[in-house]
């Protein structure tokens, strides 16, 4: 047998070619098409030097179609662990060198690995897509792959935050992984998610067009919802999932970091005095009042190009992670719409999840009239927001800036769907629909109408009539509310709420 | 023949679907086809949390059912990305509906007073 220096020597050797990925040539191509490699993605992305690589010698064991002779270095994927700010994160990407970094049977145990050691330790994992899919070759093995990798992430689900990174190819049973996990980041004209291909949707439909217009970061960034987040170029991406991760806990049993705030929690902003048009017809921008509440004017928009009327976003309030959901009055009036109902019910059901409490800023004219919104299901997916905020047992702060009108009030975590506070400025008009509208109703035949309507107005267009019911906890001036909403969030930290048992509720999906 | 019927931004299209051989589908259209709508671009954002709207459209449509309550452009006028050229007052909202791109306006469909559902065109930029 050989020496031991000469066995530490294999041993070198065995590492180097694996660290070497798919060669030279193939690497130098990614770069070309400005990709980063797996290895290189993972260094970004992770403390330096921190990262453990696990799993570097595990290869195939398909012989079929001449796959003996076929070198995999890694098997197509980098699997291990590592810190981002100093805390523990699992990882796994996809190496696009190595046999277009296809999904096989052990390429798939690497994940599935990883997947629960993440879970074990309760921490966040993150997966970097980057595949030309299924290795058609291990035939069903590999397709059982995926489906082990699905199984893991619904297990996962609700206990370890799950972020998915699109850094390249992700197509057919591929795009079912990140889509099972809770945030998908895609990068600028070098990522695609679809199911089916231009090409076969050519033949089927006859519809031309490219991968990017099919299913490229803008198309699933602003049209269909899949994705939450566009980077500009992998640095971007990666640096963005190192921001995503500092307001998350690591698991479902821990609280969001508290991060050492030097935004003073008393700050009152006179601004926001003045913000709210005197016009309750003109619009305004929601993320003023945002910038001026949050530390440091500082938040992260979820979905930012997908369904503007509402904004989803993550911020800190003296240090401690909230999750915002406010109505956007300069898009579409800040109606509730199909989308909106969507977008806001997953972000509020991840946020429960993960002991991220609530803040919803609430400027509401209704919800979105129209055919289109009838028959596309507003009723089953408004529904949706109506669960998700019942079924949220973590702090929910209610602030009603100006319009809450009819269901769409409701939707917004009224006290009725379990707001531990809600808190109104005077410009709050919370009623059960339109002042003009009821007036018609009521006033019908009144020779006065006019006067009514404007005595209406008056009367009911406030919060001071929800308040006359204890529905408004507080009518606050609206310079006041930093400190009032970090007060009240600090009174709620303890706050402790049971739910019947039950195996789980019929969520209207 | 097959026919389908298709909904592209809130307009109703009919298609007629004819196979002639195997292996080249053609379609024969019965409504005029929209004018071909890139998919947004996203303009690079100054800001992570100022997102911009999608530019790269050439017609502007109505997001929402309203009535138009003022025009701000005619034919020929030059707008910049982010000008007001509608008010549509929709939800008891005077919603603002800018322009989605630099150019110059081709054609204004609507008048001050018109109802518009969503989808409608509302002018068209070249």
């Amino acid at each position: 047998m050989s020496t031991t220096l000469e066995k530490l020597d294999d041993m070198n050797k065995r590492t180097q070619k694996i660290m070497a990925g798919g060669g030279t040539k193939r690497i130098d191509k990614q770069h070309a098409l400005g990709k980063m490699t797996a290895r290189e993605r993972i260094e970004k992305l992770l403390d330096v030097n921190s990262f453990m690589e696990l799993d570097r010698f595990v290869t195939h064991r398909c012989t079929n179609f001449g796959m003996e002779k076929e070198e995999a270095p890694g098997e197509g994927v980098v699997t291990g662990y590592g810190t981002i700010d100093g805390r523990l994160v699992y990882v796994f990407a996809q190496d696009f060198t190595v046999v277009g970094g296809s999904l096989g049977e052990m390429h798939a145990a690497k994940i599935c690995k990883v997947q629960e050691l993440a879970m074990k330790m309760g921490v966040p994992i993150i997966g970097i897509n980057d595949s030309g899919g299924a290795r058609i070759q291990e035939a069903v093995d590999a397709l059982s792959g995926y489906g082990k990798i699905f199984y893991k992430n619904t297990l996962a689900s609700g206990v370890i935050p799950q972020i998915s990174a699109i850094m390249g190819p992700c197509a057919g049973g591929a795009v079912y992984s990140p889509a099972l996990t809770d945030f998908i980041y895609m990068v600028k004209n070098t990522s695609q998610m679809f199911i089916t291909g231009p090409q076969v949707i050519k033949t089927v439909t006859g519809e031309e067009l490219s991968a990017e217009e099919l299913g490229g970061a803008i198309t699933h960034n602003a049209t269909s919802g899949v994705a939450h987040f566009i980077a500009e170029n992998d640095t971007d991406c990666l640096t963005q999932i190192r921001r995503l991760i500092s307001f998350l806990p690591s698991n479902n049993l821990d609280g969001p970091p508290i991060v050492d705030s030097s935004d003073d929690p008393s700050r009152t902003e006179e601004e926001l005095n003045t913000l709210i048009p005197d016009n309750s017809n003109q619009s305004y921008d929601m993320k003023e009042i945002i910038t001026k509440i949050v530390d440091h004017g500082d938040f992260y928009e979820v979905q930012p190009y997908y369904a503007a009327n509402l904004i989803t976003a993550f911020a800190r309030l003296d240090g401690q992670t909230i999750g915002i959901i406010a109505n956007q009055p300069k898009v579409m009036a800040g109606c509730l719409d199909i989308n909106a109902s969507d977008k806001s019910s997953r972000f509020i059901r991840f946020c429960d999840a993960f002991n991220i409490p609530l803040l919803n800023l609430v400027d509401v004219p209704g919800f979105l009239p129209g055919t289109n919104q009838e028959y596309g299901g507003i009723i089953r997916h408004g529904a949706k927001m109506l669960y998700a905020y019942s079924e949220a047992t973590v702090p929910k702060v209610t602030l009603v800036v100006r319009k809450a009108y009819g269901g769409s009030y409701l939707a917004m975590c009224s006290r009725d769907l379990g707001a531990d506070q809600v808190i109104a400025w005077p410009t709050a008009e919370i009623a059960v629909m339109g002042p003009a509208g009821a007036a018609n109703i009521i006033f019908k035949k009144d020779p006065d109408i006019k006067t009514k309507t404007d005595e209406y107005v008056k009367n009911f267009a406030t919060p001071y009539q929800a308040a006359k019911r204890g529905f408004v906890d507080m009518v606050i001036e609206p310079q006041e509310t930093r400190p009032i909403l970090i007060s009240t969030l600090s009174m709620l930290a303890s706050k402790r709420e049971g739910r019947p048992a039950k195996r789980h509720g019929n969520f209207p999906v | 023949m097959k026919r389908f019927q298709i909904t592209f931004k809130g307009q109703v299209y009919e298609l007629e679907v004819e196979e002639i051989s195997s292996s080249a589908p053609t379609i024969k259209k019965s409504a005029p086809a929209p004018v071909p709508n890139a998919i947004p671009a996203i303009a690079p954002t100054p800001k992570a949390t100022e997102p911009v709207a999608p530019a790269g459209a050439q017609i502007v449509l109505a997001p929402m059912p309203g009535k138009i309550l003022a025009v701000n452009i005619k034919a020929g006028d030059v707008v910049k990305r982010g000008d007001v050229i509608f008010i549509l007052e929709a939800m008891k909202m005077q919603n603002e509906i800018m322009a989605n791109q630099d150019g110059q306006i081709s054609s204004v469909s609507v008048t001050v007073g018109q109802t518009v559902s969503t989808g409608d065109v509302l002018a068209a930029l070249g």
